[in-house]
C-alpha cells in the first residue's frame, strides 16, 4: 500500500499538472512579447504507459506549441491558454483529493488492530 | 505551483510598466517644447522572455523622434522668434490600441494568479482529514 502504483501515478500527475500550470503562466506572461513561442506540457500518454508497466513514475515533457504564429512572431493563444489553465487547476484539485483518499485508507489500515 | 504565481507576477510587472509608459505618452501628447531642445519623446517598453520558463522582463526602453512635429504656434510662450515649437510625434490611435493590449495582458496575468492560488490551496489540503 505504501508507495503503491496508484500513489506513484498520482504523484506523477500532480508533478505534470503543476509543471503545466507553470508553463501556462509563462505563456500568458509573454502574451505580448515579440518572437515568443508558446510551450506545451505532455505527460498523460507516458503516464498511462508507465502505469500499464507497473511503475507509475514519469517526468513531464515540455514541447513547443503548434499554434499559428502572428506577424510579431508570437504564437500565444489566450483562449486556449485560459481553457488549459482552468482545466489544469480543476484536474490538480481532483488529483489532490484522490491522493487524500489514498492517505485516508492508509490511516484506516493503521488503526485496525 | 507557487512558481506559476511568480511567473504571472513578472507578466503583471511588464504590463504595468507598459501601461505607465502609455499613460505618460498620452499625458504629454500636447506638450510643446522650444525649438532649441528636443521634443517630448514617446517611450516604448522593450520586453524579452526570461530563460526557460521564468516569465518575462523589461529589457529596455526605446524612444520616439526627438525632432517631433515642428508646428507654427506664435502665441505659445516657448515659441522661438519665428513662432515655431516642437510638438511630440505621438499617434494617439496607436497609443490607445496599445493601452487596450496592455490592460488585457494585465488582466490575463491577474487571472492566472487566481487560478494558481486555488491549485496551491488544494495542495495544502493533502494529508488533512476532511
Amino acid at each position: 500500500m505504501i508507495e503503491s502504483v496508484t500513489q506513484a501515478a498520482l504523484s506523477s500527475a500532480l508533478d505534470g499538472l503543476s509543471t503545466r500550470q507553470r508553463v501556462i503562466a509563462d505563456n500568458i506572461a509573454n502574451i505580448n512579447t515579440p518572437n515568443y513561442q508558446a510551450q506545451r506540457v505532455t505527460f498523460e500518454d507516458a503516464l498511462a504507459q508507465s502505469v500499464s508497466q507497473g511503475s507509475g513514475a514519469v517526468a513531464p515533457d515540455i514541447l513547443p506549441s503548434l499554434e499559428p504564429t502572428q506577424t510579431n512572431g508570437n504564437n500565444v493563444n489566450l483562449d486556449e491558454e485560459t481553457l488549459n489553465s482552468i482545466e489544469t487547476g480543476l484536474r490538480y484539485q481532483f488529483a489532490t483529493q484522490a491522493m487524500n483518499q489514498q492517505f485516508q485508507s492508509l490511516t484506516a489500515a493503521m488503526k485496525t488492530s | 505551483m507557487a512558481d506559476a504565481i511568480g511567473i504571472a507576477g513578472t507578466g503583471l510587472t511588464v504590463h504595468r510598466k507598459w501601461l505607465d509608459a502609455i499613460s505618460d505618452n498620452i499625458a504629454n501628447i500636447n506638450t510643446a517644447e522650444p525649438m532649441s531642445g528636443s521634443a517630448f519623446q514617446a517611450r516604448y517598453v522593450a520586453v524579452q522572455a526570461g530563460p526557460g520558463t521564468s516569465g518575462v522582463y523589461v529589457s529596455g526602453a526605446a524612444y520616439g523622434s526627438a525632432t517631433g512635429r515642428v508646428t507654427y504656434d506664435p502665441e505659445n510662450p516657448v515659441a522661438d522668434a519665428d513662432g515655431y515649437v516642437r510638438m511630440p510625434d505621438i499617434d494617439l490611435g496607436s497609443q490607445m490600441g496599445a493601452l487596450i493590449m496592455a490592460q488585457r495582458g494585465y488582466q490575463a496575468n491577474a487571472a492566472v494568479v487566481d487560478r494558481a492560488q486555488d491549485a496551491y490551496q488544494a495542495a495544502l489540503k493533502i494529508g488533512s482529514n476532511g
